[in-house]
């Protein structure tokens, strides 16, 4: 009786972050959007608080050469015709952490969290044939953007607790 | 451990139960159970969904302003636990609740008793205009004249007797 489009519907769950997941990127490191690769943790897929390995897809426009060059005689610079580069740019491969995942995570005190979207923060440029193995990498951007869990702090992302606008 | 009120049907949250959603600008919404969730997701407002307790405050269903509600306020401040004081809580919880319960339950009595008032008056005015459907318009009448005659024929013995 149920007719295919609601039969779609009632199957819709929140699903893990894997490969192929676009993800937003909430920090000042020069990408816009993120596509998952690979996830470090977990067999399905990537969570809350996880670290995955992603593709930049979208970031700041290249530098024009011509524009901020030379600013010719009498005109005044302007910051609107400056357009700078990130540390990251569209192409790279990159470490980031979830900080906002729309599946829900449990906590220890039983409740449930979920976000509006699924948003990460960079970590740093993987290196071909390194692994992301021993030290915890810190973030690379400056400033991170929207409210972040708590779980970071059991994955010793101090700064970007110490960055962030509101802490959830 | 904080018990908190669901953001859409306004019951209390128990740990262990529920979701918090927590929105883009940092707001963070509680649901009760998935129901709420779904009709969130909807965008339904809870003012206008019959069964929340928003939709009944807002029309006057329920007692929203009372004294009672004063003593159930969200305190940031923790307090220093007291032997007695917990004790003395717990005993005020439950007279409180005994009291604003009835209260409530008043509330709902005094916006529904003009209505019972009317409801009884058109019942009797149904019965009267009605009546035929139980019993045949002229058995009431024979009803009522066989009653006069017995009376009048054992007093006309009684003064026979009395004359003689």
């Amino acid at each position: 009786m149920i007719s295919n489009f609601w039969q779609h519907q009632q199957q819709q769950q929140r699903t893990f972050i894997q490969m192929g997941t676009r993800l937003k990127v909430v920090d000042n490191s020069g990408a816009k959007e993120v596509v998952c690769i690979q996830s470090l943790r977990g067999k399905k897929g990537a969570r809350l608080g996880d670290i995955i390995i992603c593709s930049v897809k979208q970031g700041l426009p290249e530098k024009k050469k011509g524009k901020y060059d030379a600013v010719p005689i009498g005109k005044k610079f302007n910051w609107k015709d400056f357009i700078g580069t990130g540390k990251v740019r569209k192409g790279n491969v990159v470490y980031g952490v979830v900080v906002r995942a729309k599946m829900q995570k449990g906590r220890v005190d039983g409740s449930q969290v979920c976000f509006d979207d699924n948003a990460i923060v960079i970590l740093g440029i993987k290196e071909p044939k390194k692994n992301y193995s021993g030290g915890f990498y810190q973030p690379i951007g400056t400033r991170v953007f929207g409210p972040v869990p708590h779980e970071l702090r059991l994955r010793k992302q101090l700064k970007i607790l110490a960055l962030a606008q509101d802490l959830v | 451990m904080r018990l908190v009120k669901c953001w859409f049907c306004s019951s209390t949250i128990y740990p262990g139960h529920g979701i918090q959603f927590v929105r883009n600008d940092a707001k963070i919404f509680r649901f009760c159970r998935s129901k709420c969730h779904k009709n969130f997701k909807m965008k339904r407002n809870p003012r206008k969904v019959k069964w929340t307790k928003a939709y009944r405050a807002a029309h006057g269903k329920d007692m929203t302003q009372d004294k009672t509600f004063e003593f159930e306020k969200k305190r940031n401040r923790p307090e220093r636990y007291d032997r007695n004081v917990t004790e003395d809580t717990l005993k005020a919880i439950k007279k409180i609740d005994k009291i604003r319960s009835s209260r409530e339950a008043q509330h709902i009595n005094k916006r529904l008793k003009p209505n019972k008032q009317k409801i009884f008056k058109s019942e009797v005015k149904e019965i009267d205009q009605n009546i035929s459907l139980i019993k045949a318009p002229g058995s009431y009448q024979q009803d009522s004249e066989k009653m006069k005659v017995s009376v009048s024929t054992s007093k006309s013995v009684q003064n026979e007797a009395m004359e003689e």
